[in-house]
């Protein structure tokens, strides 16, 4: 069969490739990249078992799979301890990044995304009252693009932060609506969460 | 201004960096995906609001399973796959099949086109709205995302014959009422 192509089609073709989108939108990326980094990490059964291609069964074959698999299930329920529900606010081990999936329920705390541009910089780290002004507690991810970004849980109310630049620099946030200068004349900005 | 999306192969081990753990290397691959994804979601969906959903889960699914991504085998129809399934579940979730589809951002009217204007490119909008999915999905992959019938095939796991029909019935259908278009105008 001939491929498709004629006056027609090319037209069709040539009009749809046309860029519709936000080439190499910085924020767009950013939003992804949180949302992506924030659900938690598979574990490492998880991860083994994505390695798996599983093979294609008969109809035969699945159901004795699932059979077996449902007599796993009520032996392991009866053996098996009860897990204490995870701390949604833990952090995991492997997330070099500080974040969470959401807000938190229980603690009202709300995932929040901070935005820096700083193309030449080597690190940027975000530090504040909520991190004890840690340098290390917030490392920001770098994206190609030069803006670089990290998403933090926040409880409700006024916040004080700035970013660490290259581990020396202390700089306000160019996008916050407020900026203070503390008492030991450090450029901060102020940031308010808004309760749920 | 808005031009063509560059559709340069991706440096093959950028989605094995990513694999491995390293993050630049995704952000890398977000960054350059993006554009296309988005794209092809467009057309898929009809509205940059589900677009946009049907992307970013996108991206956080591919992230989480690249432990499946095959070594030797090329990001693009992988994520495509991903994304045409996604954009089918907003499809269904959403059944917006029945109003013409408001291509908010799409309407780009300098595009090389033998007939310019905007007339031209909401047509092509609305007949590409009439197809079916399955038509609709293969037409986008292989004439706009420019991906060979044997990777759609490998990754949709629609046989190679029944995806060249897919493709044919779509530009038959694009070629007869865009014909009727232009006779009207003319």
């Amino acid at each position: 069969m001939r491929d498709e192509r004629d006056e027609v089609i090319e037209a069709v073709r040539g009009a749809l490739r046309t860029s519709v989108a936000d080439q190499g939108d910085p924020r767009a990326v950013a939003r992804i990249l949180s949302a992506a980094f924030a659900a938690p990490a598979p574990s490492r059964w998880r991860r083994w078992l994505d390695g798996w291609h599983l093979p294609v069964l008969s109809r035969a074959g699945a159901a004795v799979v699932a059979v077996i698999a449902v007599a796993a299930g009520f032996v392991a329920r009866g053996v098996l301890p009860n897990r204490e529900p995870m701390d949604p606010m833990a952090v995991t081990g492997e997330l070099p990044i500080p974040v969470v999936p959401a807000s938190d329920p229980r603690a009202g705390a709300v995932a929040t995304q901070f935005v820096f541009e700083a193309p030449t910089a080597r690190s940027v780290a975000l530090v504040g009252d909520f991190n004890a002004w840690i340098p290390t507690a917030a490392p920001l991810l770098r994206l190609p693009s030069g803006v670089w970004t990290v998403t933090v849980p926040l409880m409700p109310g006024r916040h004080v932060y700035a970013f660490l630049v290259d581990g020396a620099r202390l700089e306000a946030d160019p996008r916050a609506a407020s900026v203070v200068d503390t008492d030991y004349g450090r450029p901060s900005s102020v940031l308010m969460v808004p309760g749920r | 201004m808005s031009s063509s999306l560059p559709s340069a192969p991706i440096d093959p081990s950028l989605p094995l960096r990513a694999k491995a753990g390293d993050r630049q290397a995704f952000a890398q691959l977000v960054e350059l995906c993006y554009p296309r994804a988005l794209r092809f979601a467009l057309h898929m969906v009809g509205n940059r609001e589900d677009a946009e959903e049907a992307v970013q889960d996108t991206f956080v699914r591919v992230y989480h399973h690249l432990g499946r991504f095959r070594d030797d085998g090329r990001f693009e129809p992988w994520l495509f796959r991903i994304l045409a399934n996604r954009c089918r579940t907003v499809l269904a979730k959403r059944r917006r099949h029945a109003e013409v589809i408001q291509y908010g951002d799409v309407p780009d009217h300098d595009a090389p086109t033998p007939v310019d204007g905007p007339d031209w490119m909401e047509e092509i909008h609305k007949v590409l709205a009439t197809l079916p999915v399955g038509q609709r999905e293969a037409f986008l992959l292989h004439h706009v995302e420019e991906l060979a019938y044997e990777e759609i095939a490998a990754v949709t796991g629609v046989r190679l014959s029944a995806l060249r029909m897919r493709v044919k019935r779509a530009c038959d259908v694009l070629r007869v009422r865009l014909a009727e278009v232009r006779r009207d105008e003319g």
